[in-house]
């Protein structure tokens, strides 16, 4: 056989075959969570609250621990990445200071996220006495999203044509009238998907949180500002340190799965979102 | 136009607006302002040889070499591991597959990325830890080793995502060029495509690295958690810490202000430059390739 051929043909072969090892890798990690967790599922699971130190009834409290701090974190972030997107459109117009308002949230983003934890420590938890509590878990994660909800919300208000905004200054708009009439309503896609992807990071993290947040066991809601909560990722964080014994794994596999649904769930969304508004881009 | 006042009109739009850029932008200044503050207290309690010390002992005293050592190790290990089957897929997807095919597998590599590493952590010691020690017929399967091979996994995606951009940015006349010119498509990809893309796959490596340096809670479970350097100094199957980790295991107990927090502080600080230097290098190959 010509031996170029033979080349081309045995490269493309490991090609695929790399690519499969890697996928394999993949899959079996999302099979190994459903396999593992599906049995421990159950209604008592789900809605009772857990005893004997997670190893006996269910997940119901850290379930709601994770939506109270993932939901707060983007309610207090939204505003912030939002105002900032806008102020870096609307009224930078020095292509130096863009550059470095971007190196800025870039670097953000690449900040570990156990660093958030030590310092968001000594902000929210020292300077405003919050402690160990829900509220310092908020700030936190709010702070660990910003830059998710801003680089989302920043490319949508990109692609907004030039001649809406031209439309928007004809009409004498303020810039302010401008943000409202135009800019928000033309960039809402890229507010949701963001909201959305931080979501799904502020679900997704531990580090951050662990020693900052949350309490193991005895708690249920937060009566106040400067109280704990339990959560689902800090559960499994506790339960998997008992890998050797049985029941503790089988609770452990079972909140990942609940906890795995609700990231992958949210990530589907935006992708499922992004794909139709590139369709409508097409057309 | 060049009259342009730099600030137009300052509205409470303006104001607004302003406060929350300050807010976002100032964050990162203020994080490390914070470290390097923070951090001063084991600075002078033990010197500059907080860096190269080996030993750490809580309230005796304070050396990070081994953590240092450790994160260096995983990351390389991970770097190691992850680069042909990163490599390997984003060629394939970028190059040989139907415009079907390659948004299905980024789809799936979004997805995958976004798996939380709380999940890592669990898959690694209640599997990876337990086939490391069978496998190599070790008394103690979480080792530097284990971390090694789950932060490869983990940053997988991410890496696969980024180098596979870098090779789609290459334009199609370059490719076209040279199959006009006889060669064969694998030629093309090797000897032209992958040469241009160059900057752009280091770029995607060098982000990956920075997370895998970063990632706290996966390896925190399977490393091991001894802050030591094995002996002899490459032998990987020997449980061993990285910074994240310590960070992670101590952090709760010492909560607070005495030298320990400062410490730990002081390793996030570390952490975080050479987190950066990463990421900044990726950035920087990232944005001179496109």
């Amino acid at each position: 056989m010509n031996p170029r051929l033979w080349k081309e043909r045995t490269t493309v072969f490991i090609l695929y075959g790399l690519t499969g090892c890697g996928g394999l890798v993949l899959a079996v990690i999302l099979t190994t969570v459903i396999m593992k967790g599906a049995p421990a599922l159950s209604g008592e699971f789900l809605f009772e609250e857990s005893r004997n130190f997670g190893l006996e009834g269910g997940i119901f409290y850290q379930m709601i621990g994770t939506l109270i701090l993932m939901v707060g974190a983007a309610m207090v972030c939204l505003p912030v990445a939002l105002g900032s997107v806008l102020f870096q459109t609307e009224f930078l117009h020095s292509s130096k200071l863009k550059k470095m308002f971007r190196f800025l949230i870039y670097s953000l983003n690449a900040v570990p996220t156990i660093i958030f934890g030590l310092i968001g420590y000594l902000f929210f938890g020292v300077l405003l006495e919050a402690g160990v509590s829900w509220v310092t878990g908020v700030l936190i994660l709010a702070v660990m999203i910003l830059p998710t909800l801003h680089v989302s919300i920043h490319e949508a208000v990109e692609s907004i044509p030039d001649h809406y905004r031209e439309a928007g200054l004809a009409l004498g708009l303020s810039p302010g009238q401008q943000m409202r009439a135009v800019i928000l309503p033309q960039s809402v896609y890229g507010i949701v998907t963001g909201t959305l992807l931080g979501l799904a990071r502020a679900a997704g993290e531990t580090a951050a949180i662990m020693f900052t947040a949350t309490a193991f066991s005895g708690v249920r809601l937060p009566q106040s500002w400067n109280e704990p909560v339990t959560t689902l990722q800090t559960h499994i964080l506790v339960l998997s340190q008992e890998a050797a014994n049985p029941a503790a794994l089988t609770h452990a596999w079972g909140a990942g799965l609940v906890l795995l649904t609700l990231v992958l769930f949210l990530i589907s969304v935006t992708l499922w979102m992004r794909t139709g508004m590139e369709m409508e881009a097409e057309r | 136009m060049n009259m342009k006042p730099m600030f137009p009109e300052r509205g409470p739009a303006f104001w607004l607006t302003g406060l929350a850029a300050t807010v976002s932008a100032g964050t990162i200044g203020l994080l490390f302002v914070s470290l390097v503050v923070e951090s001063v207290p084991v600075f002078k309690a033990e010197g500059v040889s907080f860096l190269w010390g080996t030993d750490w002992f809580a309230g005796e005293s304070y050396g990070a070499l081994p953590m240092i050592y450790g994160s260096l190790m995983v990351t390389g290990l991970a770097l190691v591991m992850v680069l042909p089957f990163a490599l390997g897929s984003a060629i394939l997807t970028s190059e040989f597959l139907s415009g079907r095919a390659r948004l299905i597998v980024k789809a799936a590599m979004e997805l995958l990325a976004g798996v939380p590493g709380i999940l890592y952590g669990l898959m690694g010691i209640a599997l990876l830890a337990v086939w490391v020690r069978d496998l190599f017929g070790l008394i103690d399967g979480n080792t530097l080793f284990t971390a090694g091979v789950l932060l490869a996994v983990m940053i997988l995606p991410t890496v696969m995502t980024l180098a596979e951009d870098a090779l789609r940015a290459v334009p199609g006349e370059t490719r076209d060029t040279a199959l006009s010119l006889g060669l064969t498509r694998i030629e093309t990809v090797m000897q032209v495509v992958v040469p241009q893309a160059l900057p752009g796959l280091a770029g995607a490596v060098f982000l990956g690295l920075g997370r895998a340096m970063g990632e706290t809670i996966a390896v925190m479970l399977v490393i091991g958690g001894i802050d030591r350097i094995p002996q002899p100094w490459f032998d990987l199957f020997a449980p061993g810490q990285n910074i994240p980790s310590k960070i992670g295991r101590e952090a709760a107990e010492a909560l607070g202000f005495d030298v320990q927090w400062s410490a730990l502080i002081a390793l996030g600080l570390v952490l975080f430059l050479m987190v950066m230097t990463l990421t900044t290098a990726g950035n920087f190959l990232i944005g001179k390739a496109r």
